[in-house]
Formats: C-alpha cells, structure tokens, sequence
C-alpha cells in the first residue's frame, strides 16, 4: 500500500477528507499496523468532483464486483453511495461518507484535527473520535485495538 | 506533545496506576514500551516509520511459500 501517494494525490487535488480507521490509529500513535487506508469524505459536489478525479490516475475499482463487470468511476458514481472499498494501484482505499458512532464528514471534523503527515497537512481522528468510532464499529477487530487506543488517551490526559 | 507532557505520558506507560486503563491494557497483552517509542515521535514519523513497515512486510508476503527446498 502506498499510503503516502494516496494521501499527497488527495490532498492535492483539493480533496476535502479526514483519515480514520487504521492509519488514523498510527497517527495517533497505535503500534497496530494496517494494509488500507481509510477515510470519510466529503459529499459536496465539488468535493466528489475532487476525489473522483484525485484517484482516476490510479484505476480505481470496487473490491467486491465480480470481474467482468462495468465499473465506472465518476462524480455521479460517489453521489450514488456511501461507502466504496476499493483497489487502487496504490492499494486498498475504503471512502466513507459516514463513520459508525460519529457521523458525516462534516460532523467528525469537531472531533479530528490537523497535522503534518506524508509531507502534507492532513485532517484526522483525534484520539477520542477514534475510540468512539471503534466501539461503535464493534468488530472483534476494531475492539482489539481500544485497550492501546485508550492507554494512549490515559497517558496523555492533563 | 511538550517535553512536560511527554514524560507525564511516559511515566504513567512505565508505572500504570492501579486500576487504570493502562493497567488493564498491560494486562490484556499491549506491550505498552511500543506506545512509549511512538509516543516520542511526531504524526509524520509515526508515518514514515508505519509506511517503510508496509513496504517490507509487502516484499516478503508469502515469502515462506516461495523458500527453495
């Protein structure tokens, strides 16, 4: 996975995105390692505009759609859903309109902040939202992490 | 983090309190000397570090089924 390409052509092409998930957790100091990248979007029309023309370059296909079929990858495409787990051939990259136990992109950026990561500034989960996210996802997977997660948001509380 | 905050964080990882959730974390298995090694780095070398990891673990994935006899 090349995360730190997925996020520059991102955040170069104006995308408005926040990074959960894994890769949030690492940001934020987890050991845990991830092979995706995870991200809630935007779904402001020009926002869709942005991301579907920030990953065309890197062919863009949903993980789940038997081979053979038509995929096309456009504005109205990401209007049409919510979530898409796709392949790119930077890896795998899952976007979210909305996060489980948070909300829209425009909710969860009270509960994420800005920093310097893969030479750009992106936006993030904060500890916290993290920790929400995860119990609200549930999975033995996303509970697996809390106890770190919350050791983190211990041992940096004033 | 300042250097203040920073080992008030690291000397509650070291010395979890009774009853905390460091506490409890330790003893579900997190080996929390992890957490002190990535709580000394910033977000963009927890990235680099975590991006350089991906990039060897996927260099030798399945590895052991390629081995000559």
């Amino acid at each position: 996975m090349n995360v730190e390409a997925a996020v520059q052509a991102l955040v170069d092409a104006g995308v408005e995105f926040v990074i959960i998930g894994g890769w949030s957790a690492i940001l934020n100091g987890s050991s845990y390692s991830t092979n995706d990248l995870d991200i809630c979007f935007a779904r402001k029309s020009e926002n869709l505009r942005h991301l579907a023309q920030a990953l065309a370059p890197f062919h863009p296909r949903l993980r789940d759609l038997p081979k053979g079929l038509p995929f096309v990858w456009d504005q109205a495409t990401l209007r049409n859903g919510t979530v898409f787990t796709l392949d790119t051939d930077l890896g795998k990259i899952a976007l979210l309109a909305e996060v489980a136990g948070l909300g829209t992109f425009e909710q969860i950026t009270g509960g994420s902040v800005v920093t310097e990561a893969f030479d750009r500034h992106v936006r993030m989960l904060d500890l916290k939202s993290l920790i929400e996210a995860k119990r609200a996802a549930g999975t033995d997977k996303d509970l697996m992490v809390l106890p770190e997660l919350e050791s983190l948001l211990e041992a940096e509380e004033p | 983090m300042t250097p203040e905050e920073l080992a008030r964080a690291e000397d509650r990882l070291r010395n979890p309190a009774p009853g905390s959730r460091i506490e409890a974390a330790k003893k579900f298995g997190i080996d929390l000397t992890l957490l002190i090694g990535q709580l000394r780095l910033s977000p963009a070398e927890r990235a680099r570090q975590m991006h350089e990891v991906c990039r060897v673990a996927e260099s030798v994935r399945g590895a052991a089924r390629r081995r000559k006899p």
